[in-house]
């Protein structure tokens, strides 16, 4: 068919697309290992909450009365809705895993040393963008776990020297929380940060094309200038064995992993479907919140540090590990690239992505949270406690030792287990305790507010569970 | 000065110029809520004295935005939970709700007679000094008066974000 070829030719020469696929896709690029396609499934995921973000704010409401309700009316009556929202947090949630995968893989290669030093900075905006993007996005859905995520960030930029309260009025909109605060949030989370990041990914693919990324024969020997890596990297690219096409060899491997990586989302958006919705926002019920949880090992570090460490924990550690990251390339000035020649560095990504994994798992148990219950801890089966006892188990509910203690397993571990304690203590030690727990410890006295038969029916429970738990 | 000199200042100041005539306004309206600051306070009724049994611990909710003809937006999330412990006959101590050390919704437990934090291990006794986790300061504290027979406290004696 000429005329298709002839219109074809005039689409390529007057759209101007010939010289774009000439050096974006038909190009040859130095071999990319398919693991390179984490960075490919960063834009891929980030492409997909583009698009169902975009669809969500069809409907979503920016008002404090009604954001909420278009969340649920998004979730629940809008056709499809269910799936671009579940998408889009799900999508978000990955995207976070992906950009520490990311991260890691490049202090790992070295990917900052010359000339990539560009592409590393543009990557670190990129990174705080996304973060910016990952906060800000779930405090639009508006429940109460919205407003006490915006009121830890508040508490964070309070720490801030100087202009802490500024920033707290300037972040809020005002003396207290309002609706200015949601409409800047969605400002921030659908305007701001995303055209933001559409120029620094646009920014950060250039650089990638122009500077390439770290290749095989950087990794083995070492680099001494910018000119002896490009020098190496055109000896590669152009070699039958070390280079590729980057078109379709290249964007096939990445785009495999990259769909692979999507499928995750995917998965859990058809499986549990999208994120489920807390009580509406107020500041009046009883609630306990939590962060979402990509943030639960920073949730978990800051629960960890001493309470004196905490004025300048929350300014100091996120600017610290910025500033370290900027400087990357400045501290790590050795010719080597690549995991193998960079021991100390190498370890240093590998320890913090295996606290990150800790922290995260232990603030998945927060075996420092203290909480009433109603349940009194559980008797073992076929075991009548006496009456006397059987009161002080329930006395052990009403004066809230519970809160903090468990018995057996069964219960909040902040104080120590009482079935499993020290059982030497006598009664005399127990009610002594109760009474007057010595100044250091967190324990609250119970001096003038429990009598002496409730004391007494407590600390035989006490005994009785030690004797019931340590026999079995 | 050569013709090519002056042009590429023209094009600087017309840069310049549209740049200022935007950003400004733009960064006046944004930071706005900063320079405009509220009033120094703004008392809020919580209720009788009589609603407050001695020596307990009360919640109770306070009308927080106003809707004021100054700022007709400022309302939104409208009542906010505070706890009132009653001291003595005429002496109140009116706690924020929130933790001290990042704003998470405190829990008075009757039974320990402690304020527990959801969040991080933050407790503090009854009378709001830190007893554990990583808080560095005691409870805020509303400044609180009585009129009338009415218990009322200044919204704006707590930080901002409280």
């Amino acid at each position: 068919m000429k005329i298709v070829e002839t219109a074809r030719k005039w689409v390529i020469d007057r759209m101007g697309l010939g010289r774009l696929a000439e050096s974006l896709l038909y190009r040859r690029v130095a071999k990319s290992p398919w693991y390179q396609g984490d960075g490919t499934a960063l834009l891929l995921l980030v492409g997909v909450q583009v698009v169902t973000g975009a669809f969500m704010t069809l409907i979503y409401s920016t008002s404090p009365d009604r954001a909420f309700q278009s969340v649920e009316y998004i979730t629940r009556i809008q056709p499809m809705g269910w799936f671009i929202r579940g998408l889009h947090y799900w999508s978000a949630g990955i995207t976070m895993v992906m950009l520490a995968v990311h991260l890691f893989r490049q202090i790992m290669l070295a990917g900052y040393k010359s000339p990539r030093e560009g592409t590393w900075f543009v990557g670190l905006g990129l990174m705080v963008g996304l973060v910016v993007m990952s906060f800000t996005g779930y405090v639009l859905r508006w429940d109460e776990r919205a407003v006490y995520a915006i009121r830890v960030a508040l508490n964070m930029f309070y720490r801030v020297p100087w202009i802490g309260e500024e920033l707290v009025l300037l972040v809020q909109g005002g003396p207290s929380l309002s609706s200015h605060t949601l409409s800047r949030f969605y400002s921030v989370h659908v305007v701001f940060t995303p055209m933001l990041l559409v120029a620094l990914v646009g920014y950060h693919l250039y650089l990638v094309v122009l500077y390439g990324t770290t290749s095989m024969l950087e990794r083995q020997g070492p680099v001494h200038s910018a000119e002896h890596q490009k020098e190496l990297y055109g000896e590669q690219k152009e070699s039958e064995q070390l280079g590729e096409p980057f078109f379709p060899k290249t964007m096939a491997d990445t785009g495999i992993m990259a769909l692979a990586v999507f499928l995750v989302p995917l998965a859990f958006t058809l499986v549990i479907g999208p994120r489920e919705l807390g009580t509406q926002a107020n500041l009046t019920s009883v609630a306990f919140p939590a962060e979402e949880w990509w943030y639960a090992w920073y949730s978990g570090l800051i629960a960890l540090f001493p309470g004196w460490l905490a004025p300048i924990f929350f300014v100091a550690f996120p600017a610290g590990i910025l500033l370290l990251l900027v400087l990357l390339p400045l501290l790590d000035r050795g010719p080597y690239r690549g995991y193998k020649h960079r021991p100390v560095f190498a370890t240093a990504a590998l320890l913090a992505f295996a606290s990150i994994l800790f922290l995260s798992d232990l603030r998945a148990r927060s075996p420092w949270t203290a909480w009433p219950s109603n349940d009194p801890p559980p008797v073992p089966h076929g075991i009548k406690l006496t009456a006397e006892v059987e009161k002080g188990r329930q006395l052990f509910v009403k004066y809230g030792c519970n809160s903090c203690h468990a018995v057996a397993g069964f219960g909040r571990k902040v104080g120590p287990d009482l079935a499993g304690h020290d059982r030497s203590l006598s009664a005399d030690e127990i009610q002594g305790f109760i009474l007057r727990p010595p100044a250091h410890s967190s324990m609250p006295s119970y001096e003038g507010r429990m009598s002496k038969e409730d004391l007494e029916r407590v600390t035989s429970f006490v005994h009785v569970t030690q004797a019931l738990f340590h026999a079995k | 000065m050569q013709r090519r000199t002056w042009l590429k200042r023209v094009v600087h100041a017309v840069g310049a110029f549209t740049g200022a005539v935007v950003v400004f306004p733009a960064f006046v309206t944004a930071l706005s809520p900063v320079l405009r600051r509220p009033e120094s306070s703004r008392w809020r009724v919580l209720g009788g004295v009589a609603n407050f049994p001695l020596d307990q611990v009360t919640p109770t909710t306070v009308k927080v935005g106003d809707q004021s003809a100054a700022d007709p937006l400022d309302s939104g999330l409208g009542d906010q939970l505070v706890y009132v412990w009653r001291q003595a006959e005429r002496q109140f101590v009116v706690f924020s709700r929130s933790c001290t050390d990042l704003g998470c919704p405190l829990n008075f437990d009757p039974g320990s007679e402690m304020f527990l934090c959801p969040c991080h291990g933050g407790i503090f006794a009854k009378d709001g000094t830190v007893k554990a986790g990583p808080p560095s300061r005691p409870m805020d504290r509303y400044a609180n008066r009585l009129r009338d027979g009415f218990l009322e406290i200044d919204l704006h004696s707590v930080p901002p974000m409280s």
